[in-house]
């Protein structure tokens, strides 16, 4: 079926890799929100999950390992009207981007963040990741992984982040919806995507997600940061999926242009004479 | 006329307020001001001062030689009382009478007297009266400069200035029997004081620069403070990012964006800021990066000055791409080359790299009429056939620019080898084409820089690079005065070096280099480039600029060996 968004690059996944159903889920969700693929920015970092925007047609900055948050936000600043998503993976997002990702939550820029999350590099070959389990094996880990799993999630929501959702890419559907969620909503959203990682992952698999994962019902209310930060906590045998904690506050450019009572940045062009006589003032 | 004021104490003692009172008082006064700022890396304690030269000419340098030495403390009277002229001044309640013998010596205590109005925080303008007593200048313009910064303080504050100001004039006037100014002059209102980090600042505002982001470190935070007082005259964001790499790949995603974007920070920061040095080289994004130098390696001097990252800053992040590295050797000029940095980096998608240093950042210049002679270009966002190739392989290397969002271009950057849609490959044949293209540049940005500020001597030819150009010109009027005749090479726009820069080199007189690092790194860079020896160089490290007399002395040294 073709789509807007429909990308011509050869695509260089693993057969079976979940990062086919995130893009299959990302396209769709932007085709149902009626977006045009001149007002999406893709901003990723380096992994094979930053290889997404590629096959999205689409603005693209493919930029450096762990540095597409600080990139989207510059772009939404600048210009307010596109859509902007960031989006790698756990090792750029968390290890390399983890101190951008920190500021982002602070910030509250109005972008998207999707990392998938296989809980393993992949693009250099299985080592271990940010949200590896402990005890991981690995050929840089052979003994096992000594560090604790990073959890997204509890971070966020413990800092107060506006939007924070967990999906899986097994479940394309469902995936689509948190997505079109995220991206309509005013603020810093954050999905972390479960992703079985189909060669270098042999832990938490397929199979081993879909045992575990499941979502929250309509009962659940995504309001109550400290319910949210409960159920970020759930992990092992049962892992929640869904919208986990929202909190609309104002977002990063809503405050700079109220202080600097400015609307874009888009290139306005500069009345030299006007600015160099205000100036001279200031040093007489 | 010329004089020279020198006022020291302890961090916390308001050290740069009377630099700031003294210059802006004297320059309202009709006087060219020339100050220089030496402090430590603490907020409170050891030793910092103020250099306040002024002269009813334009200054361009710092003089070791002082009129006025004011002392809040004993240290600033140990360090600098060799340098106090003969028949100089020296204030404060400090030293031994008996040293004092060649020279007027009041053993004014600042602090004491400063109580009598209230508090002793009042002895830094007690020691402005005072000197301004001995200068002979009435108090009015010091009145209303006074209003003016301790306004927001309240008028109590004001008035106990003022009176701080008055007990200091009336302790030295009985020892008074002819001001030290001898030439008055007229106000002149159309003088203008303005630092480095100002004149940087003021240039990205000029520049139409729309957003800036930098992480604080000294001596760069100047420009982040002068650019976020003005953010909103100007419709500048500003954001202050959590490090380095978030403010270069911030400023980089701003500019991607289609905005003027420009970052600053000092050598350490810069080495952080090199990976997004290459990325902006890659997604050939226009970018301009002010390196405010400061001695190092690593957290180095602080608060001090040095021209050490040349080499560093030509070569920073891997690989080969090509760059501008220009540096300023004054404010003027300054706000001239970041508005020709915004516009180079446009027309070449580049980026371009400012080498400013502590010295330049932290010294007040005086100008009549400030020249501003670069005008920002209009943004060259070109039309283009659709699919769009941000990458289009063309014989400039420079691709068509254009905006997402603005059109129906889609516009794809990437940091990895990319094809002319930007999309990633690992075609290699490609990959070498793509390289030619950017490396290509390269030829028609040698064109546009500008060859260095040239004065011929038949003696021999002083070379330097960036801020040192007053002092080596003062120097060098000095030599001419002594019947050696000095000529001047000063480069602005060092990288890459000019065409017809061999021609230049071709004829000059015995080049002495003059470089505030260790190795030479301007003397390194010619060697390699015009295969000409440079083995006469004078370079200090010491983290404090050069001064008149000091530089006059190393370079006669030069001259017996030469």
């Amino acid at each position: 079926m073709g789509n807007l968004f429909d990308s011509q690059v050869e695509i260089a996944w693993c057969p079976g890799c979940g990062n086919f159903g995130i893009l299959r889920a990302l396209k769709g969700a932007l085709t149902e929100l009626g977006f045009s693929p001149e007002e999406v920015v893709l901003v990723s970092g380096i992994g094979q999950a930053a290889k997404l925007p590629h096959y999205i047609a689409a603005n693209v900055f493919n930029g450096l390992h762990g540095r597409s948050i600080p990139v989207a936000l510059a772009v939404k600043t600048v210009n307010p009207r596109l859509l902007v998503i960031a989006e790698s993976g756990d090792g750029c997002m968390y290890g390399e981007g983890g101190n951008h990702f920190l500021h982002a939550l602070r910030r509250n820029p109005d972008i998207t963040v999707i990392v998938h999350n296989n809980q393993v590099y992949g693009l250099t070959k299985g080592q271990a990741s940010p949200t590896s389990e402990e005890g991981f094996v690995s050929k840089a880990q052979p003994w096992g992984n000594l560090s604790l799993p990073l959890n997204p999630l509890s971070l966020a929501i413990s800092q107060d982040a506006s939007f924070v959702a967990r999906g899986f890419s097994g479940d394309v559907d469902k995936l689509k919806e948190i997505i079109k969620e995220a991206l309509t909503w005013r603020g810093f959203s954050l999905i972390d995507v479960l992703q079985p990682c189909v060669t270098f992952n042999r832990v938490n698999t397929f199979a081993w997600y879909k045992e575990r994962v499941y979502y929250l019902d309509d009962s659940y209310q995504p309001e109550d940061r400290i319910k949210a930060l409960e159920k970020s906590l759930e992990w092992g045998d049962k892992i929640p999926l869904g919208v986990i904690y929202q909190h609309q506050r104002p977002t990063f450019q809503d405050k700079i242009y109220s202080q600097i009572e400015e609307e874009d940045l888009i290139y306005r062009g500069v009345n030299f004479d006007d600015l160099f006589s205000r100036g001279l003032r200031l040093f007489t | 006329m010329d004089l020279n004021l020198l006022v020291g104490g302890e961090a916390g003692q308001g050290v740069q307020t009377v630099s700031g009172a003294l210059s802006t008082i004297l320059q309202r006064s009709g006087y060219f001001v020339f100050s220089i700022e030496d402090y430590q890396s603490r907020i409170r304690g050891g030793h910092s001062f103020t250099q306040v030269r002024f002269s009813t000419t334009p200054l361009r340098a710092a003089l070791k030689e002082v009129d006025i030495l004011a002392c809040l403390n004993e240290e600033t009277y140990q360090l600098h009382r060799r340098r106090v002229k003969e028949g100089g001044w020296v204030l404060g309640a400090v030293g031994n009478e008996r040293e004092a013998h060649f020279q007027h010596f009041l053993p004014l205590n600042f602090e004491k007297i400063a109580e009598g109005v209230g508090n002793k925080i009042f002895a830094n303008i007690v020691a402005v009266g005072a000197i301004l007593g001995i200068l002979g200048l009435d108090l009015e313009s010091a009145d209303s400069y006074l209003e003016e910064i301790f306004a927001r303080k309240g008028e109590e504050i004001v008035e106990k200035n003022k009176q701080a100001l008055r007990r200091g004039r009336d302790e030295v006037i009985p020892y008074v029997s002819s001001p030290l100014i001898e030439e008055t002059r007229r106000g002149n209102s159309s003088l203008l004081v303005l630092d480095g980090n100002q004149a940087l600042g003021w240039g990205a505002l000029l520049s139409g620069c729309q957003f800036y982001s930098a992480y604080p470190m000294t001596p760069s935070t100047g420009i982040l403070n002068f650019i976020s007082s003005h953010a909103k005259e100007y419709g500048v964001v500003v954001e202050q990012a959590e490090d380095e790499i978030a403010a270069i790949n911030m400023a980089i995603g701003a500019s991607y964006a289609g905005a003027r974007a420009m970052t600053a920070t000092s050598g350490g920061g810069f080495c952080l800021m090199a990976e997004g040095l290459g990325l902006a080289a890659m997604t050939e994004t226009p970018l301009v990066v002010v390196d405010a130098q400061r001695p190092g390696p690593s957290t180095g001097l602080p608060t001090r000055t040095s021209q050490g990252d040349l080499e560093f800053v030509i070569h920073a992040s891997h690989d080969e791409f090509p760059r501008f590295v220009f540096a300023p050797r004054d404010p003027q000029e300054a706000i001239n080359l970041v508005i020709r940095a915004f516009n180079l980096a446009e027309k070449y998608q580049v980026p371009v790299i400012i080498l400013s240093d502590q010295y330049l950042a932290d010294s007040k210049w005086t100008y009549e009429n400030l020249e501003v002679k670069e005008r920002p270009d209009a943004p060259q966002f070109s039309s283009f056939p659709l699919p769009y190739r941000r990458y289009l392989i063309s014989p400039s290397g420079v691709s068509p620019r254009a905006i997402p969002g603005l059109g129906k271009a889609l516009v794809v950057a990437d940091s990895d080898e990319h094809d002319e849609f930007g999309h990633l490959t690992e075609d290699l044949n490609l990959r070498v084409e793509m390289h030619k293209k950017r490396m290509r540049k390269k030829e028609t940005m040698r064109k546009e820089v500008r060859l260095p500020y040239h004065r011929e001597g038949k003696d021999l030819t002083l070379i330097g690079w960036g801020s040192t150009w007053g002092v080596i010109e003062e120097a060098g009027e000095r030599l001419k005065a002594e019947g050696i005749d000095s000529g001047i090479i000063h480069f602005s726009e060092i990288y890459p070096l000019p065409l017809q820069i061999e021609e230049l080199f071709s004829h000059v007189s015995l080049p002495v280099v003059v470089e505030n690092n260790y190795g030479g790194q301007l003397a390194n860079l010619l060697e390699r480039e015009l295969k000409l020896p440079f083995p006469f160089r004078i370079n200090s490290y010491n983290g404090r600029p050069f001064l008149v007399e000091e530089l006059l002395l190393k370079v006669k040294e030069v001259g017996k060996n030469g």
